[in-house]
């Protein structure tokens, strides 16, 4: 059997693809920095109310900002390559531990958010496909595209008034109360309040994507002969919905989840500034008015990553719903 | 199934927080009590250490961390803190402070004079004020552990006034003094050692920083509270939120805009007040290049004035809770003088000056044109003051385009390379004016730097009065000095003064002795309790 050989061939191939599309993010995205005005030591300078000349330009040898950008281009590779970063201009602090510290957050926030959008708006989906003219079908499509359209902070500064202001329910902000003394489980518990806000203003935005498509994919299914065959032998409709059409509906979902993860992660920004969540959305965001390039670098290599890795992910997931599918 | 999840969530999230209130025994207090957790917000920092840093992000937990020499009261009264006594000399060339005995570093070593000469040098080459505050210090001697002496080669009248832990903080010579760099030495914001009332307990500068109660601390029974918690909080909006539900007991800072405040004055138990930002001063004004046509022409600059209602722009802006201003200096500044040149909002002597200043009504209708800059870091005040100066301009036909920077680093770029026509500004005045003040007007600051004398004013008079006003001691003569720094630069039109900014505090009534020195929130907050334990 050719198999083993074929898979090796893949895994090596996408080895070299994951590898040089980490390199065209580093270099895309120093040179973008590289182009816009203004450079660190402006802001910082800026930041800190004024400086000399003096200092100004001891600030600028320190950051390498003085060499000419081929130069200064080859030395972040070379660093990177051998695991350095390079040191946030703005914090001081190795960016490696920086990105760190605020990847758990924003991982925690996207994923739940994502996988309630999914669960969620592939059961809307599913419900709405069946009743394809009830009244109640429309309403799901309403409140999907409302969700959809909606403002992220408008929607959260919304759900925020609602269930912390005039229902005070869920905290307002920020990722946990700040009481060291609980023990582990109450703290769990305590950053899962947190969160349910955050969340359910990202996934609310997602959900309309997913009710959407699994809507439309399970429509085709269900007029599928299969389905009707799976009717005809007598099978309950829990069954024939859940066992027959779904697994087969909800490929372009798994899909558009792997696609969509770098969105979300995108989307996480707004979310973020308006709950005060401790993620890399709002690192990203400020370093960029920072002009904080090595954050920056740091905070695009490590989404790639991610990124990159969801996708391998969601082929996996493919083979496991999709039998047909083997490695190519 | 998510249904469930979400109910039986909330189910526990409402078990927890009756939990959580059962806990709160109810006394309350007329009588400063010790304890409790201060609960209040920041924007961000950088760092931790206000001897790198100027403003408040990192003044407010800078000045809590680390002890100055003196502490400064209401009117500017200045009392005695880590020194326990001066004297000055006959000659005003030498002070000698004796520090508090027995007084020691968050780590357990003592505080001697080492590290107040220390921390001067360290002030003097590295806050972005140090020159300005401490250019005139030669040296300090330290005789003996608890004696240090100022040297100066001139008076430096607003040498106590900088002595302030904001200013120059009290650092450990035996942290700071390891040879490394200190604007970027790894202690400003990792396991930092400080000799102010309150320690750091935790510092994650992306969600929250801790500080605890200093059990050592040099003063006996202070501070009283025995915790601060500083959550960030980037939005503004949150932040009200938080303050209308009660989860921050004291905001600073807190950067609402004046309907909010409408709003939250309204809340039971909350207050709103604009004391505690005096020794700030914070002044909002439209800078001209004054380098270039036409704003190089006095003339076109009085038309500008005289076409630019600040009145108005007071209320519709700030909602009528801020004056405008007249000057260099804020309204609650001690040199601050109202005896200047004002011109009265006037379209047709506008029109007239620009007319004698050679820039006719074109047969389209206008005069000139000009880029004016809006920066992004006021965009509530400087936005709508940008957008009324267009409109209110083209009436006279000059046509203005406003270009709204991205971010701070692109205007600062513009501006510092001095590359633009007009430009939306502010900045803080600091207590003495030597600090916030000479910096916009001095000759020889003209450099490229953002909040130098970017604008390009050179007047010899002027020049003469700030260095004569720099080393004034009588205290009068100084108010005379500083009169008529005021007058000259009204006369000259330098800047055209803004409403000044709303700048406001908001407090849960249960907090006694809120921070409302001119320092305000950036001082030591000793005195600061919780009156419900």
């Amino acid at each position: 059997m050719a198999f083993p050989g074929l898979l090796r061939a893949a895994i090596v191939r996408r080895a070299c693809n994951v590898l040089l599309l980490l390199l065209a993010v580093l270099v895309l995205n120093f040179s973008l920095i590289h182009l816009a005005p203004g450079d660190p030591v402006e802001a910082l300078v800026g930041e800190m109310g004024g400086a000399t000349p003096e200092l100004i330009a001891q600030l600028r040898v320190q950051y390498g900002l003085d060499q000419p950008f081929i130069v200064q281009l080859m030395v972040y590779l070379g660093n990177v390559v051998q695991g350095d970063l390079g040191v946030s201009t703005y914090y001081n602090r190795p960016v490696t531990a920086l990105v760190l510290e605020r990847i758990g957050p924003t991982l925690l926030l996207v994923t739940s958010s994502l996988f309630s959008a999914i669960v969620l708006g592939t059961l809307l989906g599913v419900f709405s496909a069946q009743r394809r003219r009830s009244p109640l079908s429309h309403l799901v499509t309403v409140l999907s595209l409302a969700g959809f359209s909606a403002p992220v902070f408008w929607l959260g500064i919304m759900l925020i008034l609602m269930f912390s202001v005039a229902i005070p329910i869920l905290p307002i902000s920020g990722m946990s109360s700040g009481d060291s003394s609980q023990g582990i489980w109450l703290y769990c518990l305590d950053v899962g309040q947190h969160l349910v806000l955050p969340a359910l203003t990202l996934a609310l935005i997602y959900l309309a994507f997913y009710s959407r498509l699994s809507r439309t994919s399970m429509i085709d299914v269900l007029d599928a002969d299969y389905v009707r065959t799976a009717r005809a032998k007598g099978l309950s409709q829990r069954q024939v919905i859940y066992k027959h059409a779904l697994r087969n509906a909800i490929l372009p979902v798994v899909t558009f989840a792997g696609l969509q993860f770098g969105q979300v992660l995108s989307g996480a920004v707004l979310v973020e500034t308006v709950f005060a969540w401790p993620g890399l959305g709002t690192l990203a965001y400020e370093s960029i008015l920072r002009r904080d390039a090595p954050t920056l670098l740091g905070i695009l290599f490590f989404s790639a990553m991610i990124v990159i890795a969801m996708n391998v992910f969601t082929d996996i997931v493919y083979r496991l719903v999709d039998p047909r599918i083997k490695a190519r | 199934m998510f249904y469930e999840n979400l109910r039986s969530s909330l189910i526990r999230v409402a078990v927890a927080s009756a939990v959580a209130f059962s806990g709160l025994v109810t006394v309350a207090n007329a009588e400063p009590v010790r304890g409790g957790t201060l609960k209040t917000f920041t924007s961000g920092y950088r760092t931790l250490n206000p001897a790198v840093q100027s403003g408040a992000a990192t003044g407010a937990p800078g000045s809590q961390i680390f002890a100055g020499l003196i502490q400064v009261e209401d009117n500017y009264e200045i009392q005695p803190y880590l020194a326990k006594s001066w004297e000055i000399s006959s000659d005003q060339l030498s002070v000698t402070f004796h520090l508090v005995s027995g007084a020691k570093f968050h780590d357990g070593q003592p505080i001697t004079s080492e590290d107040v000469a220390f921390s001067l040098e360290a002030v003097k080459a590295n806050h972005p004020f140090g020159a300005a505050m401490f250019g005139n210090v030669e040296s300090v001697e330290t005789p003996d552990p608890e004696t240090a002496v100022f040297r100066m080669s001139k008076p430096v009248p607003g040498l106590l006034l900088s002595l302030e832990p904001l200013l120059m903080p009290i650092l450990p010579k035996h942290v700071y003094g390891d040879g490394q760099e200190l604007k970027t030495h790894p202690r400003n914001s990792e396991n930092v050692v400080g000799s102010g009332p309150f320690k750091v307990e935790e510092n994650n500068p992306a969600e929250r920083l801790t500080l605890v109660r200093n059990d050592d601390f040099f003063i006996p029974d202070r501070p009283y509270l025995d915790k601060i918690t500083f959550a960030v909080v980037k939005d503004p909006l949150t932040r009200v939120l938080m303050m209308e539900k009660g989860d921050l007991d004291y905001a600073a800072f807190s950067g609402i805009r004046p309907n909010d405040a409408t709003r939250l004055e309204k809340v039971t138990g909350l207050t709103v007040t604009t004391e505690g930002y005096g020794a700030l001063g914070y002044v909002h004004y439209l800078e001209m290049n004054l380098r270039n046509k036409p704003f190089s022409d006095h003339k076109v600059r009085e038309a500008l004035a005289r076409a630019i209602d600040t009145g108005f722009l007071a209320k519709v802006i700030f909602g009528g809770r801020t004056e405008p201003g007249t000057g260099p200096l804020h309204t609650g500044n001690p040199f601050y003088t109202a005896d200047v040149t004002r011109h009265e909002p006037d379209l047709d002597t506008a029109a007239a000056l620009l007319d004698e200043a050679g820039y006719p009504l074109g047969a389209d209708g206008t005069r000139f044109g000009f880029t004016l800059d809006v920066p992004s870091w006021a965009p509530a005040a400087h936005g709508p003051m940008a957008e009324y100066i267009q409109a209110t301009l083209a009436k006279l036909g000059i046509k203005v385009e406003l270009r709204k920077a991205p971010d701070f680093g692109t205007w600062v770029k513009r501006i510092s390379s001095f590359d633009y026509e007009a430009t939306m500004n502010g900045s803080f005045n600091y207590p003495d004016p030597v600090i916030g003040v000479h910096r916009h007007f001095d000759c020889e600051n003209i450099r490229n730097v953002i909040w130098a004398n970017t604008e390009g004013y050179c007047n010899k008079d002027v020049d003469a009065m700030l260095s004569a006003a720099a080393t004034e001691t009588d205290l009068e003569k100084r108010k005379g000095l500083y009169a008529d720094i005021q007058k000259t630069v009204a006369e000259d039109l330098v800047f055209i003064y803004m409403p000044q900014d709303f700048s406001a505090t908001v407090y849960r009534d249960d907090v006694g002795n809120p921070p409302s020195t001119p320092f305000g929130a950036l001082a030591p907050w000793t005195d600061v309790y919780l009156k419900t334990q």
